[in-house]
């Protein structure tokens, strides 16, 4: 423990340093002007809206929390906000002392007419430093023709570059050729474990609660980190702070209804969003008879305590249940709890203090009574301090620091049986870390064509005691690997059994050229927890498990350079092309026939390897106009080595895909219908095949005479989804009425493909006649085989 | 349903052949056999290509000697214990086979280890409580593994005398529980363990319960730590049931095999496994 505290000591020590700095720097001759930019239907903060000084022609964006800070000298200036989506809004400033200044912005007209959007703010693809990012906004979500009629925020970002899964009935997603544990998936900065419902159909985000969803794929500002592949940062809605709003939906496969309101209007609000599945539906892909459902709950308060200071408090807590019986079954689910002050320090020196829990858990139950029964559950729990500040340094620098500590314990088993009255505990002991970070890191603008964005992180972690040691060592590469019996020994509580320090460098460069800019960066990640999982596709019974004396932790070095380009009337079209390579450390692999589950020797069962990822992404889209939408290409690979694997060769991860195409679009047909569709493509993914079969006791065995890895492509997946809006009307007998409703109707997959989840090699249905020859076969097995329509109602008043 | 599950025909990469040990040895007093054939292609729905004309002999560390003979089927080698008289039957003796072919020599070895009896058999019947549990008598047997980590087993079921031979019927234990990480130890085998003589239909998806008339006959063979691991990859690899369980299912992987080839340096290999047991069994007729 003693070695974690200079971690942060450093970084307090530096905040005191820019708390004094601040009264020194710059002299009298400057002010700072500040506040919140907010919507100002409902009050709720605009993430990133733009702030430019006319007279300067620089400006600065909002952050997180809808909050910016500029410097000037005395003077009189004009300020124009602004969001995409939102009217411009114009303030004439006479700047004298440093002053507050709260901005509302209004949503431009209706939202099916065209927007008339700044060129500012849409060029802010060519103008940012920042790369290999996407955000996507609730309201292009919520036209993206879904499964079953239910927009979805995970399945929804698979149509961006670089993104995808393992397909349907996989849970989480895959950026850049890395596993679904290597996302960060944060939901109002609480880290989420596993973040899908129905085996990945749906995510844990209800869209009615979502405000803003941001993949960071590389060039990862130094605020981050964690995990390898990505940050996917979704930040929760505030809650209606003016008017109290009720918003649902009805549909084939659940009912969502969320409430919103203020506490003390324009000062605290409140909002609550639930969803619950409809039992049967669902489970008649699995299997017959069985129910399977999900329900989850979304809530949210803040509260404006002064000008200075801010509280957020939100939670969530949702479960899928899946049952063959009264007894038996198996379910999971997730809880998060964020609790956030928001303080000024002083007119440029933003901080946000945050802690959070969360866990994930599942559980399985087998038997018929409580003589007889087995039951399992694993879970992991962490609670996360995590302090940052953003320092307004000057119109040129923008300073961000903080650090953040997280305490983890992991229950890897907690296991019952009880045969004939007689029980036994099999659980395993919990495991317990600590993974600290600090960070530093800087924007810059150097001039109005080139741009900076540096920063260090310095990551820690413990793994800690209490409980039993053990050491392996190899015996046959890809075998489990043997127990070092005289190493074993008992770790007290705290005891600091394994400690792993990394520096995490970022880089990123725009350097503007002609109307276009080009920009490069630079990441290194670390990654100290592991998501073990040995099945073809990520599961809700995948195991977290952190670094060890045994596994170490994961790192990754990312480049990447790109260009971006828009076109077309008020930069209508936005273009961008990119390439990244990935270098990987550490991957976690498995011996072959590796026990994962109720196995107090898991770590034998573990080895690793090098991972490396590249590929090329090209992305076109058009933001405005009756018909918008984009397309995103990605030609990419992802392949591990690990020794005794695929005789030491480099082979294909299961999430390698060579090209993967999405086309998204939609058309306003009229005022109040418009008409969506996207269309996927991606390549077959790569299998392990036998060559060859032998019998053993009249069992019949798979056999590869190569001893290869995913050396097989199953058959490409294609898709095409459609789907129609129609708002109903407006108005009735000549006046408005207060609610707004629509219907959706939709079609996936509309021509019908059996897109195959796996292609799968067995011996055929039966008991074996002895004597008699045993058929083998080779079989597709698609989760969803047929069109599949659907229709929801929406509301809102 | 949604989902779908059709066969679909797929070229497969050819492969030489290779030699298929298969040499699961007991205690009892009936005709023990070791299997030599070849891998065939995948798809090939035949009877395994035998190896004929190979030495097969087996010695223990007390310095037997029992000589595997090939009779009338081809690739099949047998030994009496009736006809020589000195049965294989003492636990905790390691005992080693060899085998001779085309000039190359491979050997494996393994050992007898000890086996507790099955204490009674019992049939209840159980309304239905899921799509595939239906109404009617479920068998489970009572045994009680013995105390000290380390005793792996396969558990065998007979109905009405045939051997429930699906990759759905394969079940081990280690100690009393499912695998070695469970440390399930010196107690009366887990419940799933005991109903797991509850063989499932041609079409996999529900149980057949015994009906009165109905016999079932529980076999019990200790089997090695290491073929415990080889049944546990050979069950991965065999038990695939398509459908919802595929969400689940594990990447295709080549299972262990403990024989060895001499000579080193020879391109040769042999796969398939070699394991001793002891054995002990119990059976009941269900009557009304």
């Amino acid at each position: 423990m003693e070695r974690v505290f200079p971690l942060w000591k450093s970084l307090i020590v530096f905040v005191f340093c820019l708390l004094s700095l601040n009264h020194f720097s710059l002299g009298q001759q400057k002010f700072t002007l500040n506040g919140y930019v907010k919507d100002e239907a409902n009050g709720e903060a605009l993430i990133g809206a733009t702030v430019l000084v006319k007279e300067l022609g620089t400006g600065t964006a909002t952050n997180v929390y809808g909050f910016y800070s500029i410097t000037l000298g005395p003077g009189v200036y004009t300020l124009e906000y602004s969001y995409l989506g939102f009217d411009v809004e114009s303030r004439s400033v006479s700047v004298e002392s440093n002053q507050r200044l709260d901005i509302e912005l209004t949503a431009g007209g209706t939202e099916l007419q065209e927007v008339v959007i700044t060129a500012e703010a849409e060029d802010e693809n060519v103008t940012s430093v920042d790369m290999s990012t996407n955000k996507l906004d609730v309201k292009t979500i919520q036209k993206i023709p879904a499964f079953l009629g239910e927009v979805d925020v995970l399945r929804s970002i698979q149509l961006l570059p670089g993104v995808s899964s393992v397909g349907e009935g996989s849970s989480g997603f895959n950026v850049r050729g890395g596993s679904v544990g290597q996302n960060l998936v944060l939901l109002d900065d609480a880290p989420v474990y596993n973040s899908s419902h129905l085996f990945g159909f749906f995510s844990v985000f209800n869209p009615d609660a979502v405000k803003d969803i941001k993949l960071i794929k590389g060039g990862m500002p130094a605020n981050y980190g964690g995990r390898l592949s990505s940050i996917l940062d979704v930040r929760m809605k505030e809650g209606n702070s003016k008017d109290l709003e009720v918003s649902g939906g009805v549909g084939t496969v659940f009912s969502r209804l969320a409430v919103q309101g203020p506490i003390k209007k324009d000062k605290a609000s409140f909002l609550v969003a639930g969803r619950r599945s409809y039992v049967d539906i669902l489970a008649r892909p699995f299997i017959d008879d069985a129910t399977l459902y999900f329900y989850d709950l979304t809530t949210k308060v803040n509260y404006d305590l002064n000008d200075k200071n801010k509280l957020f408090l939100s939670g969530y807590f949702g479960r899928d249940v899946f049952r063959f019986d009264e007894e038996q079954g198996f379910d999971w689910g997730s809880i998060t709890g964020t609790l956030r002050w928001n303080h000024l320090f002083n007119d440029r020196l933003f901080s946000n203090f945050a802690f959070f829990v969360s866990t994930y858990d599942y559980g399985f139950s087998f038997g018929e009574n409580d003589l007889d029964k087995f039951d399992w559950s694993s879970r992991i729990l962490t609670y996360t301090f995590k302090p940052s500040f953003n320092y307004f340094i000057n119109n040129n620098n923008e300073l961000l620091i903080g650090g953040e500590a997280i305490l983890y314990d992991f229950k890897p088993a907690e296991a019952q049986g009880v045969s004939d009255g007689v029980v036994t505990d099999i659980s395993l002991d919990e495991k317990y870390s600590l993974e600290t970070a600090i960070y530093v890191a800087n924007t810059q603008k150097l001039s109005s064509r080139t741009t900076l964005k540096y920063g260090l992180r310095l990551s820690g972690f413990q793994f800690m005691g209490p409980g039993n040691i053990y050491e392996y060592r190899p015996v046959e590469p890809g075998r489990r690997q043997e127990l070092v019996e005289e190493s074993t020994f008992q770790a007290d509580q705290w005891e600091v059994v394994e400690s792993y320090y990394n520096l995490e460098p970022r880089f990123s460069i725009r350097q503007q050229v002609g109307k276009g800019s080009v920009k490069a960066s630079y990441t290194r990640t670390s990654q100290y927890i592991h998501l073990v999982s040995n099945t073809s596709a990520s599961t809700p019974i995948d195991l977290w498990t952190p670094s060890s004396n045994n596994i170490e932790p994961q790192i990754s070095d990312q480049f990447g350079i790109g260009y971006f380009k828009n076109f077309g009337k008020g930069n209508a079209i936005e273009a961008s092309v990119e390439a990244y390579y990935r270098d990987n450390k550490n991957q976690v692999e498995f011996v072959k026939g590796a026990d994962l589950f109720l196995n107090e020797f898991l770590e034998g069962d573990l080895i690793s390897g090098d991972g490396r990822a590249y590929g090329l992404e090209f992305s076109v889209k058009k933001n405005s106009g009756k018909l918008n939408g984009w397309v995103s290409y990605t030609l990419g690979r992802s392949e591990l080595q690990v020794e005794g694997i695929n005789r030491g060769e480099w082979y294909p991860t299961r999430f390698d895909q060579t090209h993967n195409l999405k086309i998204f679009g939609s058309y306003n047909l009229s005022a109040r219908t418009s008409f969506s569709g996207n269309f996927t493509y991606i390549s077959g993914a790569p299998v392990t095949a036998p060559t060859s079969r032998f019998t053993q006791q009249g069992l019949v065995v798979p056999f590869d005479f190569y001893d290869s890895r995913n050396d097989f492509r199953v058959p490409a997946t294609h898709r095409l989804d459609l789907s129609l809006t129609i708002q109903m009307k407006r108005e009735k007998r000549g006046k408005e009425r207060k609610n707004k409703d629509e219907l959706v109707i939709s079609l996936y997959n509309v021509y019908g493909r059996r897109n195959p989840f796996s292609i799968f090699f067995s011996q055929a249905d039966g008991t074996p006649m002895p004597g008699a020859p045993v058929e083998t076969q080779a079989s597709r097995f698609s989760i969803v085989g047929a069109p599949v329509p659907s229709i929801s109602y929406n509301f809102k008043f | 349903m949604l989902s779908c599950e059709d066969p679909v025909s797929v070229n497969l990469k050819d492969a030489p052949p290779v030699l298929v040990v298969d040499a699961w040895i007991n205690d009892k007093a009936e005709v023990q056999k070791v299997f030599l054939s070849q891998t065939q292609p995948f798809f090939e729905a035949e009877i395994p290509p035998a190896i004929t004309g190979a030495t097969v002999t087996l010695s223990s560390s007390r310095g037997e000697v029992f000589s595997f003979v090939e009779e009338e089927v081809p690739g099949e080698y047998r030994w009496n214990p009736n006809a020589n008289g000195n049965p294989i039957n003492e636990i905790g003796v390691d005992y080693q086979l060899t085998i001779n072919v085309n000039d190359e020599t491979y050997q494996a070895v393994s050992s007898i280890n000890r086996v507790p009896e099955i204490d009674s058999i019992k049939f209840t019947f159980e309304e239905e409580r899921s799509p595939f549990q239906p109404e009617g008598f479920y068998g489970e047997f009572v045994s009680t593994d013995p105390v000290g980590v380390g005793d792996s087993y396969w558990i065998r079921t007979y109905k009405n005398g045939v051997y429930q031979n699906s990759p759905f019927d394969l079940t081990i234990a280690f100690d009393a529980g499912f695998s070695q990480g469970g440390a399930v130890d010196g107690v009366v085998f887990i419940q799933p363990l005991q109903d797991s003589v509850n063989p499932l239909n041609e079409d996999r998806d529900e149980i057949v319960p015994y009906a009165p008339g109905d016999s079932l006959f529980v076999e019990i063979l200790s089997i090695t730590n290491d073929a415990f691991f080889f049944l546990q990859e050979v069950q991965i690899q065999t038990q695939r049931d398509g459908g919802f369980d595929e969400i689940f299912a594990e990447p295709l992987e080549n299972v262990p095999s403990n024989i060895l080839n001499l000579d080193e340096n020879s391109t040769n290999r042999a796969i398939g496994y070699f394991c001793m047991s002891a054995v002990s069994g119990r059976g009941r007729r269900l009557v009304e």
